[in-house]
């Protein structure tokens, strides 16, 4: 049974945790290419919000067509097929998982704020209902207003 | 015309010896026609054509063969002395007339087969039928009003849906009723709190039915079959629109402090956008498999054949929306027990 989840004025918290400086949120299309461990751990410290996605996926567009909506400008990522699993070792050691095996943690689309691993469509949209992802992404930068 | 009692009569031979015969007629014209036939005969390997094949030659050479006997051959002298060309083309006009009258005849069979197959089927299909609903499966037709008893094979995932969804719309009203009844009665906060939540609780059940229903066949639940028109009407992702159970409720929450009545309107903005996003979502995905079939992925039989992928996509979609729709739904629970208590 879920508990109701009022929706609140959410207080600014002191930003805690997170070490990399917030920054522009561009919307970079990114395609994978030889090196790219670098990339897709670039993309992942040089933007403040970035959603990694497969190519022509739905639930990828509803994701980006959300932060659109709430006035941020997504760094973008398309996986190609061929290159998943590379791209989800490189996303678990972000996340910093040994092993690199996908625990279910890295779903695509997977969504990352401020340098860190945020979650799906599901956490996106639930933190987007209750109200709190607009300070979330004020937090990490992605938005200014 | 019908030629077996002459061919019974006469103590039909192998066709071969047929063709043998033009050296006791010594005609000319007839060993012409008869080598025709006897390529056509050829040609066609099929057993069941020889028969009236033959009879025919039979009786060309029947007839011709009394003429002899009778030791006279007018009709011979006949076709010696005219031209050859015009009598050439009634033997082929009459050769044509037979071979169409062949083939009608053949057409006839194949038909009347197919009629019987389809038949047997139809037979089968309605004993299947039968069975089904002694076992209390309900098969839903579908549409309303619709002309056609029986719309298409049974899903026995959607079968089951409907009879679910039935008990389910009863259990429903009785809840209402109990919710109306409790109301009148002035019921304390926490009994309140109690049947909203048994009424909450039961509408996630309704959504967790049509996330299995949807696995069973998606395009079912998105086309809302089990609904009346007026309910498809307003239909969205296989159900309502989230916002528009708040719009509902906004009018009405006048008892609300400012603050509440805020946090109300922002979840109502918030889902607003959300369905706009999850709306987009939808339309990529139907692009997406419009093309997948578009691209000509056509089996034999003319089925569209199942596209996993896309379909799953679909699945998923569906199955998230109905997540969503709880969400909201127990988000919106603090409005509804501060309306509720307001008619209390």
């Amino acid at each position: 049974m879920q508990e109701a989840i009022p929706y609140r004025t959410y207080l600014h918290a002191a930003a805690a945790g997170s070490s990399t400086s917030p920054a522009r949120g561009g919307g970079i299309r990114a395609e994978p290419d030889n090196n790219e461990n670098s990339s897709v751990e670039k993309m992942v410290l040089e933007n403040a919000v970035v959603v990694f996605g497969r190519r022509g996926c739905c639930m990828s567009h509803v994701v980006k067509t959300l932060l659109l909506g709430h006035g941020v400008n997504p760094a973008v990522f398309e996986v190609e097929e061929a290159d998943e699993a590379n791209v989800v070792g490189d996303l678990l050691r972000i996340k910093g998982l040994k092993g690199e095996i996908n625990d279910g943690s890295i779903q695509f689309p997977a969504v990352f704020v401020g340098g860190k691993l945020f979650g799906g469509l599901d956490q996106v949209m639930a933190t987007h209902i209750s109200g709190e992802l607009v300070p979330i992404l004020k937090d990490a930068g992605a938005l200014w207003l | 015309m019908e030629l077996h009692p002459i061919i019974s009569s006469k103590g039909m031979n192998s066709p071969s010896t047929q063709f043998v015969t033009p050296s006791r007629l010594a005609i000319y014209e007839p060993i012409h026609q008869l080598g025709t036939w006897g390529e056509n005969f050829k040609s066609n390997g099929n057993p069941n054509t020889s028969t009236p094949m033959i009879v025919e030659v039979d009786t060309k050479l029947d007839t011709q063969s009394e003429d002899t006997s009778q030791g006279t051959f007018p009709l011979s002298n006949k076709y010696e002395q005219e031209a050859s060309k015009p009598v050439d083309k009634i033997q082929r006009r009459l050769a044509q007339n037979r071979e169409a009258a062949r083939k009608s005849r053949l057409r006839k069979k194949a038909y009347v087969q197919q009629l019987e197959s389809s038949r047997l089927k139809l037979v089968q299909l309605e004993q299947e039928l039968e069975r089904a609903r002694q076992q209390g499966l309900y098969i839903g037709s579908g549409v309303e009003g619709s002309q056609m008893g029986f719309s298409g094979p049974v899903n026995s995932g959607i079968a089951a849906f409907e009879m679910e969804y039935g008990h389910w719309v009863e259990e429903q009203n009785k809840q209402t009723c109990e919710l109306r009844c409790a109301l009148q009665a002035h019921i304390s906060d926490i009994e309140l709190h109690i049947l909203v939540e048994g009424g909450m609780s039961h509408y996630f059940e309704l959504f967790r039915m049509k996330s299995i229903a949807a696995k069973a066949d998606v395009f079912y639940v998105m086309s809302g079959m089990w609904k009346t028109a007026a309910e498809r009407f307003f239909f969205w992702i296989g159900g309502f629109r989230p916002s528009e159970l708040l719009k509902v409720l906004v009018p009405h929450l006048d008892t609300l402090t400012d603050s509440q009545y805020m946090e109300v309107s922002n979840l109502r903005q918030s889902c607003q956008q959300a369905e706009d996003a999850l709306s987009q979502g939808m339309e990529k995905l139907q692009s997406t498999l419009a093309e997948t079939v578009a691209a000509g992925q056509l089996v034999e039989g003319g089925y569209i054949p199942r596209i996993p992928t896309a379909m799953e996509k679909l699945e998923a979609l569906v199955v998230f929306v109905n997540q969503v729709r709880i969400r909201i739904i127990a988000q919106s629970s603090m409005a509804l027990v501060w309306i509720l208590r307001k008619y209390s």
